[in-house]
């Protein structure tokens, strides 16, 4: 399941959709908003078609790759809040290596081709912030 | 040869919209798009060489040719932040 949503990220769902009898390890990755000197939350731009064919594509090599049997991306959009989920991962393979190394390979690609930028919301002008 | 222009975070704040239209003949290059928008927002000329481009939702490389009704993005590097 690859989504983009401005709402919160329903993590058990996420955990659910990924969930088989063949499987014998998920593993689930959240990125959270980091509450950094001054940050109130972050702001998230994507450019939606082509990110959700980056997410898309990456699930898919993460399948390629590593052998995982299912992976599940969510990425919020819009503002979030300190603490809150800006992005879940999940991936099931018959055993934990691969689902761990896919996610955390996944979660990378996330941050290197995925037209996702997230913008700080300190005061009244957000900032870019890397 | 009419393309949409999409335009995101800085790039767009700079230009004021993230939306354009843009018109040139065709055979143009997403690079002679990218050195008329620097044209007419000197702004974006400090960002041109972290410009990342694409052309109808793939990565694409600065001499690619466009179409009309091609969509071009032009991006700041993604978001990054320590693994």
């Amino acid at each position: 399941m690859i989504r983009i949503q401005r709402g919160p990220i329903d993590v058990a769902a996420v955990v659910d959709s990924v969930r088989r009898d063949d499987a014998g390890a998920i593993v689930l990755f959240l990125g959270t908003v980091r509450a950094d000197a001054g940050v109130r939350a972050l702001d998230y731009e994507v450019y939606r078609p082509m990110a959700l064919r980056k997410l898309t594509d990456l699930a898919e090599r993460a399948q390629a790759k590593f052998g995982v049997l299912g992976m599940t991306i969510v990425h919020r959009l819009g503002r979030v809040a300190l603490g809150r989920d800006s992005v879940a991962i999940a991936c099931a393979s018959a055993h934990r290596r691969e689902a761990f190394a896919a996610a955390a390979w996944a979660m990378d690609e996330v941050k290197r081709i995925v037209p996702i930028w997230k913008a700080e919301a300190a005061g009244a002008r957000p900032k870019p912030r890397r | 040869m009419r393309v949409r222009v999409r335009l995101f975070a800085a790039y767009r704040e700079i230009v004021g919209r993230g939306d354009v239209r843009w018109t040139g003949n065709a055979g143009t290059t997403v690079d002679a798009l990218v050195e008329d928008l620097i044209r007419r927002h000197p702004r974006l000329a400090g960002h041109r060489d972290s410009m990342i481009l694409a052309v109808n939702h793939e990565f694409a490389p600065p001499d690619a040719v466009l179409r009309d009704g091609d969509e071009v993005a032009i991006m700041p590097p993604v978001s990054g932040g320590r693994p």
